[in-house]
């Protein structure tokens, strides 16, 4: 298991008066009446040659003392200014006849400035807040930098509650950003969200960094952290335990943020079975890996909970919720009996037994010529039978029609291991629903305190599809709402991600105390939601490489530009090439597989003598059976499962009566 | 060579200056305006004519410069000055505030920094106005104080525009000598050329070295008339002049010439044209026409880039605007 780190930012208890003082200025502020400096804002130029760019941060050595002490500034660079002494370009144009190819050949270069605006991150002292004075601008240095962001009050000792989000990069030095741990897992905020452009693999690779970060960092104090991510498209996330490929700079900034280049040590992976109920619907099918992906199947109970995720306002109106309230709390798991139905005793366990009681009701009602039965409308008994049986149907490989459940482990969460649920390949209503009742669980683990670890960081990718900022209230949106809301008092984290966060609910984009951006498109940043953003910052987003982000976080007043490595797992296509997915197999081989995994000396041989001729759904009973139980004996307790088959027996033949042997004086044989 | 460049505190500005006179003679008065006299005095030199002796052609004459163009000087000198009236003594005696400042800006890699500037402020007072003890009050301010009155202007007038165009030559003065102080400096410690805005006659191991390039934008003096001032004022875009050798009492003789560096089509007859001022010492025979095809070279390599929007611009190299803008900056 990752260990969280000790004493992981030591390099920042430096004191102040350690640093090298020989560093050369790199800019002088400068204000005019047209464009003075104010507490937010100021102007500086530099030497043509100076490393700044957007996204710089700078410290100004104020000369004039404020409440005895010279003022020091902190700010970050937002736009840039080059111009000359020209006073129109016509005059250059002049000077050059017309002829473009003149200008090498002048003598002199004109006098050329480099001027640029910084948004001020923090001023010290920080009372009276006044306009940046004149003064000499310094290249921020590793101390400067957690200062300006405010980091030196979660890095210092007794508090480290730093995460490394990346390494800001600035001439030649690095320094590694830390966002809060209290602000980013809970209580004080919580959540994160990250936008950018398809295509770049950067909101898939930042997450995987960042979860990597926080298992590595997280306090122990705090308690303990699982994530559960799930897996909505290709195979993005189902490598997430194989090492991937990763070159020495990636190498230069886990070792500088202290993160270990490993893969996830503790991964487990969840996917339904396909509608056949017995292959996997995944793309980690490949039997070198299966040793960690379990199924995931409920059953008539566990579904009829989130009736509603699957049941939109059109089909659930009052009168079919009272009908799904009266299965849920006296068909479902209960002995029901009823005169209309001749006092026959109905054990509603699956989706199977539903239909049989529903068909029975309705045949009852029919031969009775009636039209309600317990206050329920015959049309309303239809409906819901109906819609009911459809989602067995829709959810075929998830939901199950014998009632088995192979679930994720609530109540024994792990420390620091990854939940991985693959829903890539399922329909939309599959995913809602395991969306919703995981998400559910969660939170009711949660509050009960009985999870098995004290926070869960849940992964939503495209959460433009799952909370829309337009269209009709969905019970996902909802449940993301309040996810996004409240969670953070519980200890379950969003992380989400998206390619447009302007399509996103702004409730939900809005509650994420921790913001990343990748690279964006053009469009989406000319929304109002980014018109915070000076038109320089908006070029470098829309220009950022991969493994740039910047990054907005509660205690920094302004977006910082970081870079971080690319994961260290296996990318999902390169997984997806490596790994292929296993071919469908048929039950006997199906079964072989679950089987190995409790005990590799089963064969298939063993597995096609043991099941022999039944049906499949008692083989794919006893496999669930097993599953669930996983015994000290597989092969016993599998067998066991199977109803016995009496041996069969040769018929006996009729004793055919002897012939009578003709009289041998008689030629004719009469 | 000039005073020693004054520390810039105590007083710095024209309104600091102004309140420390006014504290030091309350019944003196404030001038009211403060715009720089150079702007409001007429220029003392007179337009003018001066034969030269021709040193190259026998007569004066038009001379394609031969060759490519070919950029060899590394820096630019040019000075500045301001006079400025701070307070009138009574009496209308004005008390200036003359500023002036010279700086070489040397060329590297196509860019242009600071070599060596100089900044000078000093109160100009004519002291035959003003008593002992007014003299010595003056003297306090900690300023360094000059009279306007000097080895060329012993009576200065009682006049109160007399005294302050006499104040405005002083200043003008102390500018050369700044500027001078700067191109000595300059060939004592370099072999390499130096562009000198003006004429580099004012002192003797300047006009002497082989270093200095004088270049002069104005023409109240022309070496020249008739027919060869004809020929002068008729130079095309690329033409020089023959060489000619300037002589004056007080100052030392270079070999000089006139350059069209711009096509004069359409614009006054002196656009564009300069005066070119270097050493004598050697310059003769075909070296005359050789150094001063060279030197012509170099300075036409300086047409580039312009110097718009300064309104000489047609006779301003780029390295000169350049010095002004640094000087303007600094003073």
């Amino acid at each position: 298991m990752t260990q969280p780190l000790e004493n992981h930012h030591s390099e920042l208890q430096i004191p102040r008066s350690a640093r090298d003082d020989r560093v050369d200025p790199l800019g002088r502020v400068v204000a005019t009446e047209r464009k003075p400096n104010t507490p937010h804002e100021f102007h500086f130029w530099t030497a043509l040659d100076s490393p700044v760019g957007i996204g710089t941060i700078v410290r100004v050595e104020g000369t004039q003392p404020v409440n005895g002490q010279l003022p020091e500034i902190y700010g970050i660079v937002v736009e840039g200014f080059s111009y000359t002494d020209l006073a129109t370009p016509l005059h250059d144009m002049l000077g050059h006849d017309g002829t473009p190819g003149g200008a090498s050949l002048s003598a002199t270069q004109r006098a050329e400035i480099r001027l640029y605006t910084a948004a001020v991150l923090r001023q010290v002292p920080e009372e009276p807040l006044q306009p940046v004075p004149m003064g000499t601008v310094y290249l921020a240095d590793d101390h400067d930098v957690a200062v300006a962001l405010r980091m030196d009050g979660y890095l210092k000792e007794g508090s480290n509650t730093g995460i490394p989000i990346g390494v800001y990069r600035a001439g030649a030095s690095d320094s590694v950003i830390y966002v809060d741990a209290d602000f980013l897992i809970g209580p004080e905020a919580a959540h994160l969200n990250i936008s950018g452009v398809s295509g770049l693999a950067t909101k898939t690779s930042a997450i995987e960094w960042t979860l990597s970060s926080i298992f590595a960092h997280f306090p122990q104090s705090k308690g303990s952290v699982a994530a559960v991510c799930f897996n909505v498209k290709g195979p993005d996330l189902c490598f997430l335990d194989q090492p991937g490929t990763i070159d020495d700079a990636d190498r230069a900034l886990y070792e500088k943020c202290r993160v270990p280049a490993t893969p996830f040590e503790h991964v487990k992976y969840f996917a339904p079975y396909k509608s056949d109920g017995f292959s996997l619907n995944t793309l980690r099918s490949n039997d070198a890996l299966l040793h960690n992906v379990s199924s995931l199947t409920w059953g008539l109970r566990e579904v009829l909970q989130y009736a509603e995720v699957l049941l939109n306002k059109d089909d659930v109106d009052a009168k079919a919720d009272a009908l799904i309230d009266f299965i849920r709390e006296r068909i479902v798991d209960r002995e029901f009996s009823d005169p209309l139905l001749g006092n026959r005793r109905y054990l509603v366990r699956s989706f199977a037994d539903l239909e049989t009681w529903f068909r029975d009701v309705l045949s009852a009602l029919e031969g009775k010529n009636g039209e309600g039965w317990r206050s329920h409308h015959i049309a309303t008994i239809r409906k819901v039978r109906n819609r009911l049986s459809n989602i067995s149907t829709r959810c075929a490989g998830l939901v199950t029609d014998d009632g088995a459940v192979s679930d994720l482990p609530f109540g024994s969460f792990e420390d620091r291991t990854v939940y991985v649920i693959d829903v890539a390949s399922l329909e939309e209503d599959a995913q809602d629903l395991i969306f919703a009742r995981v998400v559910t669980k969660l939170r009711e683990h949660l509050e009960k305190r009985d999870l098995g670890v004290n926070h869960v960081v849940v992964f939503v990718d495209e959460l433009n599809k799952y909370a829309p900022h337009d269209g009709q209230e969905t019970y996902v949106r909802k449940m993301l709402l309040d996810l996004a809301e409240r969670g953070r008092y519980l200890g379950l984290v969003l992380f989400s991600a998206q390619q447009f966060r302007s399509q996103v609910h702004r409730r939900v984009v809005g509650n994420s105390g921790t913001a990343l951006y990748g690279r964006m498109d053009s469009d989406e940043l000319a929304t109002p939601g980014y018109a915070v953003l000076s038109p320089a910052v908006k070029t470098k987003l829309a220009t950022l490489d991969k493994g740039q982000l910047m990054v907005r976080h509660p205690h920094f007043t302004q977006p910082i530009f970081v870079r971080f490595p690319r994961p260290a797992v296996m990318r999902g296509r390169d997984g997806a090439e490596r790994y292929p997915q296993a071919t469908d197999l048929d039950i006997d081989a199906a079964v072989l597989r679950s089987l190995r995994s409790l005990d590799p000396s089963i064969t298939l041989g063993w597995v096609r003598d043991a099941v022999g001729i039944r049906e499949e759904d008692e083989i794919l009973r006893a496999r669930n059976a097993t599953l669930r139980e996983r015994p000290a004996d597989v092969r016993k307790f599998f067998l066991a499962q199977l109803r016995p088959v009496v041996a069969s027996q040769a018929a006996p033949r009729p004793q055919a009566a002897a012939i009578r042997s003709a009289p041998a004086d008689d030629p004719y044989g009469f | 060579m000039s005073a020693p460049v004054l520390p810039l505190s105590p007083p710095a500005s024209l309104h600091g200056v102004q309140r420390l006179l006014a504290g030091l003679f309350p019944d003196s008065e404030a001038p009211g305006t403060e715009t720089p006299l150079e702007l409001t005095s007429a220029d003392p030199q007179p337009a003018r004519l001066i034969s030269a002796m021709i040193i190259e052609d026998g007569e004066l004459r038009a001379r394609e410069v031969e060759g490519e163009v070919d950029a060899n000087f590394v820096a630019f000198l040019d000075g500045t000055q301001s006079s400025l009236v701070a307070r009138y003594q009574r009496g209308g005696v004005p008390i200036v505030l003359g500023t002036v400042a010279a700086v070489i800006r040397e060329r590297r890699e196509r860019r242009l920094y600071t070599w060596r500037h100089v900044v000078e402020r000093r109160l100009y007072v004519p002291r035959a106005q003003v008593s002992a003890s007014v003299w010595q009050r003056f003297t306090s301010t900690g300023l360094e104080v000059r009279d306007i009155a000097d080895d060329d202007n012993q009576s200065a007038a009682e006049h109160p525009l007399a005294m302050r165009e006499a104040a405005v030559h002083r200043v003008q003065k102390d500018r050369e000598r700044a500027e001078q102080s700067l191109a000595l400096e300059w060939c004592r410690s370099e072999e390499r050329y130096l562009f000198v805005d003006g004429p580099i006659s004012g002192t003797e191991p300047v006009a002497h070295a082989q270093c200095a390039v004088g270049v002069v934008k104005t023409h109240r003096t022309l070496y020249a008339s008739g027919e060869a001032l004809s020929r002068v004022l008729s130079l095309g875009h690329g033409e020089r002049s023959s060489v000619f050798l300037v002589t004056s009492p007080k100052r030392a003789p270079v070999a000089s010439w006139y350059l069209r560096i711009r096509d004069p089509r359409g614009q006054e007859p002196m656009w564009a044209l300069l005066r070119v001022e270097v050493s004598p010492s050697g310059v003769t025979g075909a070296e005359v026409t050789r150094r001063a095809d060279e030197v012509s070279r170099w300075i036409l390599a300086e047409a580039a880039p312009v110097s718009l929007p300064d309104g000489r611009w047609d006779k301003m190299v780029y390295g000169v605007r350049d010095c002004e803008e640094f000087l303007r900056a600094i003073v």
